[in-house]
């Protein structure tokens, strides 16, 4: 009597103390806080024997019996490792079997009956497991983990289920047609339970199972392909960081075996006139001309002529500052750093000047400006300067040279 | 011979070097799906030393020189490179910004949404990220004299239009998508990576993460 007295008492304490037991249960591994609200939680749960701890100052933690249960109720241990559930389960009922087939064979009606319910019983759990396990399964996809916040543990934990959906699929596969029909023989009881309800539920299970890990492995190369993006934004910050002015460079490539990615076609316009030719466009062209004629005429004839109001003259030694040519300025630092200035090995590649200064200049004006000036110099100044020039021949006219771009150097005399 | 304005307009687009996607020219894209028309595209730009080819991550089309032997094609090719090269800075500065801003783990990719008002919103309550945009300012791709963070936020968005990466949609015009010219940055950027040795970031390497 005192016995059941105090089982019921401690039934009693755990649904007095059910939020707090199961908030220690799933959130905070199974231990209780040692603090002034816990006070009454932990007495009660001490008496009753369902916490333990070493020492008077540390947090109590669930008894393994109670931490069970909680699994067990939680269904939270069952659906992360449904594979190993399910497996024992398994194990139980080819345990069940052998009982049912004595038990049919010795004509033991009533323990028959008995096994009949157990193994009805186990096979249910099994086909719930196998559906609770691949419903997990979906959970974590919708998620796509964005719960976890770090990319590494993210793709770790995406490893994880990966891992554990792997061992489930064996598990399924090790369930084969032959063997069940086998292990059913000739009972009409064992044959609808093996041979109609379990590998429906397999089948369905696996069907899911597949495309979860299908699934989740597109996950993982989307992750991963993020985590390499992520990488290389970084890479290349701290690089830009730590190498002030950088610039890649292709100039040392011989792009005989272009990369891919580096294989990008310049602009090429499509300019076409109109067939003034073909009789079959004059309507169009002829509606064309007209417009523009009309509009030719407006600019020229009816605009009003602006009228002078005063007239200002000059006030003696007044000057206007000229504005200075972006160019000119830009050759004049050039030169200025080739002859004074400290640049690696004093020489300068005209077309990456230009590019670095960010001018919208196309090359040849600028090669040809660059020279005209450089020329302009005092003999002094420029006896300073070596320029190289880089050049390919005409394919049709072979002594006609095109000079694609200029090196300047300072001469080694100017240099000792 | 019967006209075709989808095929023009599509070579004229690969010819010009744009970057066909489904978020820039999505008509476009969608011509480009089927395999016959690819062949069809990929004959016509062959006989002009050009070629289509796809992003690494397939989501997006562009034109190369078939043959890359003619000296003509290798200056162009080193030409388009440094453009791209001078801005590199820039552009990934621009990348890490968005990132900080949408507390993303990753940098921004085709089809991303950016919109203007939240990104302002969280750039004017950090004075560190109104400091990063300052900076990215100061870069010769979103060079502006602006001093307030929401014309500066402006131009820096309204520069990656006009050079492709990003799209505005909507009538607000402040919502942009982003197109798939970032993955074909982040090929060169990865090309970059290999041929300069460059590391990648990664925890380890960060002094504060290593004395803790």
């Amino acid at each position: 009597m005192a016995r059941t007295h105090d089982a019921q008492s401690t039934l009693r304490a755990l649904a007095t103390y059910g939020d707090v037991i199961l908030e220690a249960h799933l959130n905070r591994g199974n231990r209780i806080a040692l603090n002034d609200d816990n006070v009454g939680v932990l007495e009660t749960l001490e008496h009753h024997r369902l916490v333990w701890r070493l020492g008077d100052t540390e947090d109590l933690q669930l008894k393994n019996v109670l931490v069970r249960l909680l699994d067990h109720i939680t269904e939270s241990e069952r659906r992360r490792f449904a594979s190993a559930q399910v497996d024992r389960l398994w194990s139980d009922l080819n345990r069940l079997f052998v009982d049912y087939r004595e038990a049919k064979k010795r004509a033991a009606l009533t323990d028959k009956s008995r096994i009949e319910s157990e193994i009805k019983e186990c096979l249910s759990e099994i086909i719930e497991d196998i559906r609770n396990a691949t419903d997990t399964f979906s959970s974590y996809i919708s998620s796509g983990f964005s719960y976890i916040t770090d990319m590494d543990l993210r793709i770790r934990k995406n490893h994880e289920v990966i891992e554990r959906a792997g061992q489930l699929n064996s598990l399924f596969e090790s369930f084969n047609t032959q063997d069940l029909a086998d292990q059913a023989g000739n009972d009409p009881f064992l044959k609808r339970l093996l041979l109609k309800y379990l590998p429906a539920a397999l089948e369905q299970g696996q069907k899911n199972l597949s495309y979860a890990l299908n699934q989740l492995r597109l996950t993982l190369v989307r992750l991963r392909e993020d985590q390499r993006l992520s990488k290389l934004v970084g890479g290349f910050e701290s690089y830009f960081a730590n190498n002030r002015g950088y610039i890649p460079s292709i100039d040392d490539l011989d792009l005989g075996h272009c990369p891919a990615p580096l294989n990008n076609v310049a602009p090429f316009a499509i300019v076409a006139r109109g067939d003034i030719y073909d009789p079959a466009d004059d309507e169009d062209l002829v509606a064309l001309a007209q417009t523009a004629r009309t509009l030719a005429a407006d600019q020229q004839g009816t605009e009003p002529a602006a009228t002078l109001q005063i007239v200002e003259f000059d006030v003696v030694g007044a000057s206007d500052p000229e504005e200075e040519d972006p160019v000119d300025e830009l050759i004049e630092q050039l030169v200025q750093f080739v002859v004074d200035g400290d640049i690696g090995d004093g020489e300068i590649d005209a077309l990456e000047a230009l590019s670095a200064s960010g001018l919208a200049l196309d090359s040849a004006t600028w090669l040809s400006t660059l020279e005209a000036q450089i020329d302009s110099l005092a003999p002094n100044d420029q006896s300073q300067i070596t320029v190289e020039y880089k050049s390919q021949l005409d394919p049709l006219y072979k002594d006609n040279l095109y000079i694609t771009g200029m090196t300047l150097r300072r001469s080694n005399e100017s240099r000792i | 011979m019967q006209t075709n304005p989808l095929f023009e307009r599509t070579v004229s687009a690969l010819l010009a070097g744009e970057i066909i996607c489904e978020y820039s020219h999505d008509e476009l894209y969608n011509y480009l799906l089927t395999q016959p028309v690819q062949q069809k595209v990929s004959d016509f730009l062959q006989q002009m030393n050009r070629t289509l080819r796809q992003t690494s991550s397939h989501d997006a089309w562009l034109c190369s020189y078939q043959d890359l032997s003619r000296p003509d094609a290798k200056d162009a090719v080193r030409q388009q490179f440094r453009e791209v090269a001078n801005h590199m800075e820039a552009l990934v500065q621009f990348l890490r910004l968005v990132m900080v801003v949408e507390a993303a783990q990753r940098p921004i990719s085709a089809g991303e949404h950016l919109r203007e008002g939240k990104m302002l919103e969280r750039i004017s309550t950090a004075p560190s990220l109104e400091a990063k945009l300052r900076s990215l300012c100061e870069k010769d791709l979103f060079r502006t004299k602006r001093s307030d963070s929401a014309g500066q936020l402006r131009v820096v968005l309204e520069n990656l239009t006009k050079a492709g990466y990003l799209k505005p949609i909507g009538t607000s015009g402040s919502v942009f998508l982003a197109t798939a010219k970032w993955s074909w940055l982040y090929d060169v950027m990865t090309f970059i990576q290999t041929h300069e040795g460059i590391r990648e970031d990664s925890a380890e390497d960060d002094p504060q993460l290593r004395i803790v």
